[in-house]
């Protein structure tokens, strides 16, 4: 079965490339990309939207014929895997990927965990994987030259909404902080406890969770105990949503409810409903950001873009927009170097700096994009608002968040 | 002094879902000697029917338990009926590899049906609670509480007080024995199966209240259900109660240890399960057999 696949992929690359006559030099071979991501098991959502990130860009890109090398268009597919939500297949998918697909480069898989052994794959057979969905810095803190991320790093998730606190009056000085085990969770909360000094702001609890937890409510309890002003996740959806239930149950009512994941996905609201209301987010992109865009969609066309093609799924979430972003990074690239050649596109990776819908994209020299800043979100009403930073805001922050019992 | 008894009561009410996931599991377990994998997959199925059952007619998603139950039930009959009553002979090793793959069809069948968004049933009435003297009492989870407690008596009465409760205690006793006596044992199988299923779906029912579900979720409760009978004891519902309970007490205290002691708070609770083997490998309250 595989076999065939293969047979049948080689079949079109050379139908592709013997198809050029003499006559039509605007036609080059086929660009391959391949990702695994986890498209069964737990990380399907998030997979999906990451999928839909990548198709997007593909549909945009092949309906100009391809991405323009030397003045030649390239067309381009992307092969994909299930790698069932595990890292360790995500690697041996990036492999075979690399082997026997022949992708000529690669886009990231879903998550911190996939893109750290994805990223000793693509170091090893040195082909250049840019990546969208894995923030973890410690993925990019072992001297990979080869993987790049349009994101920005775990640490500065939640700096934002401490940013945005500063600013507010009453001016809220405790926070109470919640984090998962796993390495980006920690990344993000570690983020925090280290920068809250420098605006004035002291970290009373700093409470760490096990990763996958269902049962939050000690924690929680323990964030009530320090009556801090701002309570703090940093962990996934689900642990986000448990949190958010017990807070109520619990009577906890602090200031500033924000959490690193989960705000910004739809799923928040609906499975929350009303309760959803005044917590905080932080997000890589939100669709209400205003940056213009040096190629591609603008803000706004892109929403509409997406709508288009994944009617009733509502506003694009940051997932998405990231996930585009890497494909517009890698198209970049490759036009900038001019060539197919790994190597090349590397070196010209290394030294993109462009804005797009997304925001500004550029790698430091660990290959992150410390660039970009996090944007505040705020559910307001049942609806998703961007408030803060001011020059990208859409609304002002419902500041202080009234007490349960007074909503 | 009011810190420690919320955390006892906190501990007390998550503990009434541990009930409610480890009867079920502790029955079939008990009975049919069968170490369900599948028991979690069950137990989202039963929070899916809640979910729906909310969402589409507002029903009341206490009212939905007994469909939960019931429909679980039809579920879990045929499945021990048409499937796993083929291996149940045979080695430990083949009860695993097939109820695991239950496990897994069941939870692709949802991915299929419901894709994998979080769901969670949040009814007007959810979050509120009362206060007595500064200890917060949440409704759902004390309504929760109840149930689980309502569904192990309902179900302790059963198998003492009915005749097909009786045939399954004969066949938990000797199985051989109850087959001469003229048990028929494909039924009394599938019927104890069936009642396994029926708590899982019902235990959804109220994981669905309390937190969100995806099709994936279902996996820890597995666990959690095998650690809770261990625990109380391998045999008599009141022994899983007891197991339920303390399950909770235990994760709500190593919850509340400062700093990242939270993170072994699953640890402690695993270490106390290997303290109960070691000492009493019946379990708190379990008889030897």
């Amino acid at each position: 079965m595989r076999r065939w696949a293969v047979i049948a992929v080689a079949a079109v690359a050379t139908v592709a490339c013997g198809g050029t006559s003499p006559g039509e030099q605007t036609t080059g071979s086929t660009i391959v990309l391949g990702a695994p991501l986890g498209l069964t098991g737990s990380l399907t959502k998030e997979s999906t939207l990451t999928q839909q990130g990548y198709n997007l860009w593909l549909d945009w890109i092949n309906a100009r014929g391809g991405i323009v090398v030397n003045n030649v268009k390239h067309p381009v597919t992307i092969k994909y895997y299930d790698d069932t939500s595990n890292a360790n297949q995500s690697a041996v998918l990036m492999q075979k990927l690399i082997t026997e697909d022949k992708a000529n480069f690669l886009l990231g898989p879903y998550g911190s965990a996939a893109t750290a052994t994805d990223a000793a794959i693509a170091e090893q057979n040195e082909i250049p994987m840019v990546e969208a969905n894995g923030a973890a810095q410690s993925i990019f803190n072992q001297g990979y030259k080869y993987t790049f991320g349009v994101l920005s790093p775990a640490n500065k998730y939640l700096q934002g909404v401490i940013d945005m606190a500063a600013t507010l009056s009453p001016k809220p000085t405790t926070i109470a902080m919640l984090s998962a085990d796993d390495n980006f969770s920690l990344e993000v909360a570690e983020g925090v406890n280290t920068y809250a000094a420098s605006k004035g702001m002291n970290v009373v609890l700093y409470k760490k969770y096990k990763n996958g937890a269902t049962n939050l409510s000690a924690e929680v309890q323990a964030a009530k105990a320090a009556n801090a002003d701002i309570v703090l996740n940093s962990g996934h959806l689900q642990e986000a949503i448990a949190i958010n239930k017990a807070a109520k149950e619990q009577k906890v009512n602090a200031k500033i409810f924000a959490y690193s994941v989960g705000p910004s996905t739809p799923d928040f609201i609906t499975a929350l409903g009303k309760d959803a209301n005044y917590v905080y987010g932080g997000s890589q992109w939100t669709p209400q950001v205003k940056y213009t865009p040096a190629f591609y969609l603008t803000v706004p066309e892109y929403v509409a873009a997406y709508k288009a093609k994944y009617p009733g799924l509502g506003d694009p979430d940051y997932h998405v927009a990231e996930s585009t972003a890497a494909c517009l990074a890698l198209q970049r690239a490759i036009e900038k170097a001019g060539s197919l050649d790994p190597k090349k596109v590397r070196d010209a990776l290394a030294a993109l700096d462009v804005t797009v819908f997304f925001g500004q994209v550029k790698f430091d020299s660990r290959g992150i994009n410390i660039y970009k800043p996090m944007v505040v979100e705020q559910i307001q009403n049942g609806a998703h608002h961007t408030v803060f930073p001011d020059s990208v805001a859409d609304a002002k922050p419902q500041y202080p968040t009234p007490a349960w019992d007074q909503r | 002094m009011a810190a420690f008894v919320q955390l006892v009561i906190l501990g007390l009410l998550a503990g009434g879902v541990y009930v409610a996931v480890g009867v079920g599991f502790g029955l079939v377990w008990g009975v049919l000697n069968i170490v369900n994998l599948a028991h979690g997959a069950l137990v989202i199925v039963g929070g899916y029917i809640t979910w729906q059952l909310f969402t589409a007619f507002g029903l009341d998603p206490f009212l939905t338990l007994p469909v939960d139950a019931v429909a679980l039930f039809v579920l879990g009959y045929a499945l021990q009926r048409g499937v796993i009553n083929r291996i149940i002979r045979a080695p430990l090793l083949f009860t695993f590899l097939l109820t695991f793959g239950v496990n897994l069809v069941i939870v692709n069948i949802l991915l299929l049906i419901f894709g994998s968004d979080f769901r969670s049933v949040t009814p007007t009435y959810s979050g509120q609670g009362f206060e007595l003297g500064g200890i917060v009492i949440p409704y759902v989870r004390l309504a929760s509480l109840g149930a689980a407690i309502l569904l192990s008596a309902g179900l302790a009465f059963l198998l003492s007080r009915t005749r097909i409760g009786l045939s399954i205690h004969a066949i938990a006793a000797d199985r051989d024995a109850a087959q001469l006596v003229g048990i028929d044992l494909r039924h009394a199988y599938a019927v104890t199966y069936g009642l396994g299923a029926a708590c899982a779906g019902v235990a959804g029912g109220l994981i669905a209240m309390i937190q969100a579900i995806t099709p994936t979720a279902g996996e820890p409760y597995t666990l959690q259900a095998f650690v809770v009978v261990i625990l109380g004891g391998l045999g008599r519902v009141s022994a899983t109660v007891v197991g339920g309970l303390a399950f909770g007490l235990v994760e709500a205290f190593g919850q509340s240890i400062p700093g990242s002691g939270s993170v072994f708070a699953n640890a402690i609770a695993f270490g106390l399960m290997v303290l109960v083997l070691v000492t009493r490998p019946q379990g708190l309250m379990g008889r030897l057999r």
